[in-house]
């Protein structure tokens, strides 16, 4: 997520399809490299390939590493192509749907995605929401859309155009984290594997196509649903394998299924995140609603209009999934070695880099360093927050969703002349409203959650 | 009677971890705060709902979430957090700050190099040829790559004499 946030900066002065396509493609394509370090470090690279690191590491102390690099690379683009392709052809019927959509059932849908990332959120719903409100709190710091008014600006005029959504962003995720660092963790010792043994066996192939398939279609299908996180679609598919394998007994011992089902899945998910984004201009995930927040920086309202209005971009960026897919297949497998060698760099370093990239980044977004010192105190409250055990997740949603919430609500009461009836006269919003209801208390209800969805590590 | 109280009282009984309580605190004033001045706002006008109506909501949730935290708490502590590494906040928070404040007078060139040259030498204790080469191309290097390559201007010093010899 904060790469995605991070390179914004850099697509500031690109056109629209190229900083669209560029940020797409690096939001897709750390579900490639995630798997490198959690295959052969036991470190996962991003949430959503954590659980690759049982049977990925597993494999690495067996000797298999580069086979389970190679199927990683091979199901994610799979998965990704597949869920591309499910996106050419639902774009045109879901915008058509997505027309339909007014303010009411707009922001029915969004309460819907908001309460899935709270109720998903871990241990801790209160704290869920608490993270939701300070989201939409810090997304209203600026000028009121509607009436004009000055809102939570403490009489500084740089506040007015509201707090800069990259600064905060790079801080509460980049800057947080380098600061939560703790010594003592050294540089491990990584070896790469070499090139002949990346070829995976014949028998390894035929194990892996029934564990790509299942990980595609579960992806695809919970990529769809606003609030699940590609960690919930690997965690499921590595579940999947535990129950449907052929050989579930040899899954956590290096089974080539436990790496396959989860890295296709992460991916497919992550393409057909997509979809909602692209269709009804809802953001999936906390990292989909950061590339939202690009959008809306390049003068692009993702949604049904997009295909209308902005055709020629919104068909470039879908063919540049494609290509894209097929680049981080080239990339990753051959040159396996050389992005292992990173890993090597000391910390020292890296950190000095990562600090002079964030400082350029939020300077760049104004051209003043009026941003650099937001970074900075977003970076302190991301280490509160973190030290208080409050998930960042659903502040980075309701971030981006915040004014087109409050735009929602307040347009449909305007229709309705103030009668909050509307959203339950209306029979989408009506099911909508009762869906997040149900969401939100169901841990009232007694309703159980899958195992898998407390261990989001991403939230 | 006093010593009897006291070994009677179960040990289990942890207290609330100090900085938990300094959080729910602060989300509670956070809370107070915007539901006082979204009142100032206006909750409603007579076009429909008014610019406080949003904000006094999430007030409202903030401070409510605020109590049933603690009292959550109360019932049963969470395990105190990790504490963090306070010498590397201090020193990335504090060089930051400055880095930022002396940007504009001194040019991005200069204070990058000086900020990267605390960050490897003096922190990171590389080797001088080692911090000296990665400072050169992170601040000299940068500039030059984001003016030309980037069409992305970075600051050049406020003062006349820097600013001619190109920093």
């Amino acid at each position: 997520m904060a790469g995605v946030a991070l390179l914004i900066p850099l697509t500031l002065n690109m056109d629209a399809t190229g900083a669209i396509i560029m940020l797409c493609a690096i939001f897709y394509g750390t579900a490639y490299g995630g798997t490198i370090t959690s295959v052969l470090l036991n470190t996962p690279g991003e949430a959503a390939s954590a659980i690759t690191t049982i049977d990925g590491y597993a494999m690495t102390k067996i000797g298999k590493a580069g086979a389970a690099l190679t199927i990683a690379a091979v199901g994610s683009f799979v998965g990704g192509t597949i869920a591309t392709v499910g996106l050419v052809a639902a774009a045109k019927p879901l915008g058509e749907l997505g027309l339909l959509v007014g303010p009411p059932e707009f922001f029915a849908l969004m309460v819907v995605g908001i309460s899935l990332l709270v109720a998903l959120a871990g241990k801790s719903m209160v704290k869920a929401v608490i993270s939701g409100a300070l989201g939409l709190l810090i997304s209203m710091v600026g000028i009121d859309p509607v009436a004009g008014a000055p809102r939570f600006t403490f009489g500084v005029d740089r506040l007015l155009d509201g707090v800069s959504f990259v600064a905060v962003i790079v801080g509460v995720f980049g800057l947080s984290e380098l600061l939560s660092y703790r010594k003592g963790a050294a540089a491990p010792a990584v070896h790469a594997p070499n090139f002949r043994s990346l070829l995976p066996t014949g028998k390894e192939w035929r194990r892996s196509a029934p564990a790509m398939a299942r990980g595609t279609g579960i992806g695809f299908g919970l990529g769809l649903i606003p609030g699940m996180t590609g960690s919930v679609s690997s965690l499921l598919a590595y579940g999947a394998e535990k129950k449907f394998s052929r050989h579930r007994n040899e899954l956590g011992k290096g089974a080539i299924e436990g790496v396959a089902g989860p890295e296709t899945a992460n991916n497919s998910h992550a393409n057909a995140a997509l979809i909602p984004l692209f269709t009804l201009g809802i953001p999936a995930s906390p990292t989909i609603a950061v590339l939202m927040g690009a959008f809306l920086q390049q003068g692009l309202t993702p949604g049904p209009t997009l295909f209308t209005e902005n055709s020629e971009i919104a068909w470039a960026i879908i063919a540049s999934l494609f290509i894209g897919n097929l680049i981080l297949l080239l990339l990753n497998v051959p040159l396996v070695g050389l992005w292992t060698s990173i890993l090597r760099v000391p910390t020292t370093i890296l950190t000095a880099l990562i600090l002079l990239f964030m400082v350029i980044g939020a300077y760049t977004i104004n051209f003043t360093v009026f941003d650099v010192f937001v970074m900075i105190g977003f970076g302190l409250l991301g280490l509160a927050l973190r030290h208080l055990d409050i998930p960042l997740a659903p502040m980075v949603l309701t971030l981006v969703l915040g004014p087109l919430m409050e735009r929602s609500l307040r347009e449909s009461l305007e229709i309705s002349q103030g009668d909050f009836g509307i959203f339950v006269n209306r029979p989408i919003s009506a099911v909508l409203i009762g869906l997040g209801l149900l969401i939100i208390f169901s841990p009232l209800l007694k309703l159980r959650k899958p195992k898998a969805l407390n261990e989001d590590p991403e939230t | 009677m006093t010593t009897e109280s006291l070994t009677t009282t179960p040990k289990s009984a942890a207290r609330v971890a100090p900085s938990v309580l300094v959080g729910i605190g602060a989300f509670a004033a956070v809370g107070i705060y915007v539901l006082v001045s979204s009142l100032g706002l206006g909750l409603w006008t007579s076009l429909g709902p008014g610019p406080g109506l949003f904000p006094f909501a999430m007030g409202g949730v903030l401070v409510a979430m605020a109590l049933v935290w603690l009292i959550q708490e109360l019932r049963r502590p969470s395990e105190t957090a990790e504490g963090v590494d306070r010498g590397l906040v201090v020193a990335v928070v504090v060089s930051l700050a400055i880095l930022a404040s002396v940007m504009d007078l001194l040019g991005f060139q200069l204070s990058t190099f000086l900020f990267l040259m605390y960050h490897l030498k003096l922190r990171g204790r590389r080797t001088w040829v080692t911090s000296l080469i990665i400072a050169l191309t992170g601040s000299v290097g940068a500039f030059y790559a984001f003016n030309y390559g980037l069409n992305v201007a970075l600051p050049v010093s406020a003062f006349p004499l820097l600013n001619t010899i190109g920093l």
